[in-house]
């Protein structure tokens, strides 16, 4: 379970980035952040992921913080950004074995995960090409295989689908769902709302670093009183954006 | 040591295939023959067999003019006397490793090179054309004329060497000769004349003093261990050697690590695995050490192998001295790789404590032999004294207790700083885009104080990389082709001389030319030459190693085609390369015919002294990579580097006050030699912007240095290159506005009119081939 309560950032004085955002993720839960570019959404994450300390607040991952129990926090925790990227002059396969060894996976069972993740997205014929010769798609799957190769219990992950094209971004959302199911809480962000229709158990929409409003696609829509999810959203922003 | 440290040191040793088949090959050879080249030297210090008169260009020959039969006498004795000396050295080995025991004319009269005398005889005693005829056939630089009754005046006592009875001519261009010439006739001439006397039963005090004079004329301080040749190769060469492989590989291995992850993007994915950031600080560190042992204990190992090195204590202190310094590299590196966010601004930062650690270096090389101190016991200090005493045998274990004990501390806190940075967000977290739109956010919309610094900071980092890379590259080249020229130079008799002459200095502007003087003499030494011409050779290769870096997707092949050196099209670019050699033969020529008909010079002669053809062979090689390389600096590289910050016109104007400016520091130089070094510099940007690649301008570049220099005989941009086919020299009343004096004539108003010429001419071209200038 992941648990952020009164979570604020400032990276310039008098101006909060992040102005008190509390929510919960169950696990076995897909929680959906959605907001305007420069809402927040990356910082908030990178913060969850302990990448950045909140300039106040908690955030609380199985109980645990980034202060105390890192290293633990790191063992059960996955982050996956498009700011994240792979070593260029690096293949799959190296970059496989060698964060097997950083997340120290026995090595009798780095074969295996291998063999599953990579037979997953359809990696293996790439598996020793250089990371610059692959296509985008492509180095999204390996960056997704690299950064779950430890199987965390927490997912945190920024625009699953940026860049990808149809074929890849559907595989990417059944192995979410199929991640959901086994008992996985993930963290996803997004501006695109039909992903966030489909595929959040709950959705937080983040507006100028606060939370408008948080709930179940339903919920919202009824919170709102508006027909679809989109009208809702807009709804929200125009009440809650400051100019 | 956990499984997550241990796989960040091994991903240091990864098969980095992406390097290519053809880079290692090209830069192995090169370096191979690199390496050959100062072995070459090396083996001429330590073996007498080795023809060293191929490498010296030193003239040591005495024409003698109508030499008594008992002069020819006293000849064979002396001969005879230092081959019993050099048996008291044991070989002609030791003889020459201890030149510095032999008197100064001894050693010039049986040193390196062909010395010899030349017999002549003529009845015209004062007949000084014959005798300059016969000092230039014969290279020779004293001619000695002796009356014909100078046996019965010195055996009566009535004669003095150096008075009226002898007539000696000299040359008069350099201090060395006239020294010798004194030498000759104080010590030479003495002995003969004591020889004279003694075989003829007389006598004298003299005879007593000339055997005394020998001794007292020996230059050694009795300490020998430290002024010889192996005591400056142990505690100056090697070491330095040493130190500058550590330097080179912790920088280029420590600043991708970390630096270059964060650039890359990687380090974010390293960070949020279970390593702690001890782990990770500690792994880089050692990964980074590691690399720089190999290059640095492989010439220690080669240095230990000479047999007055080895020795069991000697290679197990040499090791751990390499091995703690290293260490400390390693870990300033770490710290400043921590610190910066990209490999260029990681470099940058290293760059300060190269040439701190360099300028330790000096300082060290300066008083190896004497009493060094508190030094000894402090990091870096201590570790270059003790490579030195430990090749020499001079085991002091205490010294290197402290030594290595303080280090290891030092760099231990080194390491316990860059961790704690690892903790702090400024030093971990890249501003991603989304935190960039807030900053945009919170000015309202303008561009933030820092973005308009990012800005500024790239514009003039591109400036100031652009100016500092190739300064450089060429220093570094050029400091590896120097140090042999030196170490070599220091061995002969006209160092002991520079130095002693260099005491009775007493303005700057004598320092000046004394330094200039022995630049002079580095730019003649074939040697010095063929090494440069290796050297820029590789200063074109590590340009393409850097753009072939930058670019990552490309072939090293292409890389040479970012560089301006496309590499597709060979009958094409050749057809440039001609083309431009045609150019630059017709500027030249009609600068020499302006400057001849206009009388400012006079045509003396013709065809290469014999002993200067090494010189000229290797001159004519050299200009081809020199031009080549400048080329590729300050044209193929740098206008497209400049182009990414500033308009086109913007990076040709730039580029060529670079150019001015790198050439300010030569001899002679004057605000009319900037400008015409930068219009030359406009003239080559705007022929690479017409023709795309710089194959015709590396062309004219090298033809024009090589007819200035080689052909007609007149400096090229302040160096004297020695050895040219035409004499040329300047009329009494030359002006200097339009010679261009002690530059040459590029500081003249000669180049300027015929380079404008040329210079209208491409612009015209250019106008109507409508290729803008600025676009």
């Amino acid at each position: 379970m992941i648990r952020c309560i009164d979570v604020h950032k400032s990276y310039v004085k008098n101006k909060e980035t992040i102005a008190g955002v509390s929510f919960d993720i169950e696990d076995g839960m897909i929680f959906g952040l959605l907001g305007p570019n420069g809402a927040g959404k990356t910082t908030l994450m990178q913060m969850v992921a302990t990448l950045m300390k909140p300039t106040s607040g908690t955030i609380l991952i199985d109980g645990m913080t980034a202060d105390r129990n890192l290293l633990e926090i790191h063992r059960n925790i996955g982050f996956l950004t498009t700011e994240i990227k792979l070593d260029p002059l690096s293949t799959p396969d190296r970059l496989f074995s060698f964060f097997a060894e950083l997340y120290d996976i026995p090595k009798t069972e780095i074969a295996k995960r291998r063999q599953e993740s990579f037979g997953r997205f359809g990696i293996e014929p790439f598996a020793d090409k250089r990371i610059v010769e692959l296509s985008t798609g492509m180095k999204q799957k390996v960056s997704i295989a690299i950064s779950l190769i430890h199987n965390p219990k927490f997912i945190i992950f920024d625009e699953p689908t940026n860049g990808l094209d149809i074929l890849t971004s559907k595989q990417v959302l059944d192995y979410l769902k199929e991640l959901r199911s086994s008992g996985h809480a993930i963290l996803l962000s997004t501006h695109i709302f039909s992903l966030a229709e489909s595929l959040c158990d709950r959705i937080a929409v983040l507006i100028d670093g606060r939370i408008a409003a948080a709930g179940t696609v339903n919920e919202l829509i009824d919170l709102t009183g508006a027909k679809t999810f989109e009208e809702a959203f807009f709804k929200l922003y125009m009440d809650n954006h400051k100019e | 040591m956990n499984r997550g440290t241990r796989a960040i040191i091994k991903s240091f040793f990864a098969n980095r295939r992406h390097l290519g088949q053809k880079v290692p090959i090209a830069i192995f050879w090169t370096s191979v023959m690199f390496i050959i080249a100062v072995t070459c030297v090396f083996i001429s210090w330590v073996t007498w067999w080795f023809p060293y008169e191929i490498f010296s260009d030193e003239v040591y020959n005495i024409v003698v003019v109508n030499p008594p039969d008992s002069f020819i006498e006293y000849n064979e004795y002396t001969q005879l006397y230092r081959d019993a000396k050099a048996k008291n050295f044991g070989s002609l080995d030791d003889y020459r490793n201890n030149w510095r025991n032999i008197t100064f004319f001894e050693y010039n009269y049986d040193g390196y090179g062909a010395s010899k005398f030349i017999y002549k005889k003529t009845d015209a005693l004062y007949d000084f054309v014959t005798f300059g005829k016969w000092m230039r056939e014969n290279d020779a630089y004293l001619t000695v004329v002796f009356p014909a009754d100078f046996e019965e005046q010195t055996a009566s006592g009535d004669s003095d060497a150096d008075g009226t009875d002898v007539l000696t001519y000299y040359r008069t261009n350099s201090n060395e000769y006239t020294a010798m010439k004194d030498d000759f006739i104080n010590i030479y001439l003495q002995g003969y004349q004591n020889y004279i006397r003694e075989s003829r039963g007389i006598t004298t005090a003299d005879s007593v003093e000339s055997e005394t004079t020998y001794e007292a004329l020996s230059l050694s301080d009795g300490d020998n261990s430290d002024n010889s040749f192996i005591g400056i190769m142990a505690k100056g060469f090697v070491p330095l050697i040493i130190f500058i492989a550590i330097l080179y590989s912790a920088m280029s291995a420590g600043t991708n690590v970390i630096a270059g992850q964060k650039e890359n993007g990687t380090f974010t994915g390293i960070l949020m695995t279970p390593v702690s950031r001890r782990s990770i600080v500690i792994g880089n560190a050692t990964g980074v050490t590691l690399k720089a042992l190999i290059p640095s204990l492989t010439i220690a190992a080669a240095a230990l192998c000479i047999p007055y090195f080895t020795s069991i204590s000697g290679i197990i202190m040499t090791m751990l001295f390499i091995a703690s310094l290293s260490l400390l590299i390693a870990s300033i590196t770490i710290v400043i790789s921590v610190i910066n966010d990209t490999v260029v601004s990681a470099q940058t930062a290293f760059l300060p404590v190269f040439l701190i650690l360099v300028a330790v270096c000096v300082t060290c090389i300066q008083n190896y032999s004497g009493n060094t101190g508190i030094y000894l016991y402090m990091p870096v200090y201590g570790q270059f004294y003790g490579i030195g005493n430990a090749l020499t045998k001079e085991i002091n274990i205490p010294q290197a207790v402290c030594c290595i004990l303080s280090t290891s501390a030092l760099s231990a806190a080194m390491l316990r700083i860059s961790e704690s940075l690892l903790s702090r967000e400024r030093f971990t977290v890249s501003i991603d885009s989304a935190a960039k739109e807030i900053k945009r956010a919170a000015t309202g919309g303008k561009p933030s104080i820092i973005e308009r610094i990012d800005k500024t900071y790239g514009k003039v980092s591109v400036l100031i990389d652009q100016l500092f890379y190739p300064l450089i590259v060429l220093s570094v080249f050029q400091l590896l082709a120097v140090v042999p020229v030196i170490v070599s130079y220091m061995r002969k008799a006209e160092y002991s001389q520079f130095i002693s002459n260099l005491r009775n200095v007493s303005s700057v502007t004598e320092i000046m030319s004394k330094a200039f003087e022995v630049i002079g003499i580095f730019m003649s030494n074939p040697l010095f030459l063929s090494l440069m011409s290796v050297g820029y050779a590789l200063i074109i290769l590590t340009y393409a190693f850097r753009a072939y870096r930058r670019a990552k997707t490309i072939s090293f092949r292409q890389a040479f085609s970012r560089l301006g050196l496309p590499l597709d099209r060979p009958s094409e670019s050749l057809a440039g390369y001609l083309k431009g050699a045609v150019l630059g033969l017709c500027m030249m020529g009609s600068v020499y015919l302006i400057l001849i008909l206009s009388g400012q010079i006079r045509f003396t002669g013709f065809g290469v002294k014999d002993s200067l053809l090494g010189t000229f062979a290797v001159n004519l090689i050299m200009w081809i990579p020199q031009g080549a390389s400048e080329e590729v600096m300050f044209r193929g590289f740098m206008i497209p580097q400049i182009s990414t910050q500033y308009k086109r016109g913007v990076a040709v104007f730039l580029s060529s006050l670079l150019f001015a400016l790198f050439h300010s520091l030569n001899a002679g130089f004057s605000p009319l030699a900037a400008i015409n070094l930068f219009i030359i510099a406009l003239l080559f940007a705007l022929i690479y912007i017409k023709t795309g690649n710089i194959w015709m301008t590396c062309a004219v570049h090298t033809v024009w240095n090589l007819a200035q220099g080689n052909l007609f005989g007149l400096e090229v941009s302040g160096t004297d290159s020695g050895a040219s086919l035409l004499h040329t020299s300047y009329i009494s009343g030359a002006k200097a506005i339009a010679t261009g004096g002690q530059f040459g004539p590029e500081g003249g108003l000669a180049v300027t009119f015929v380079v404008l010429v040329a210079l209208a001419a491409v612009t015209i071209s250019l106008v109507r081939s409508g290729r803008a200038v600025t676009g």
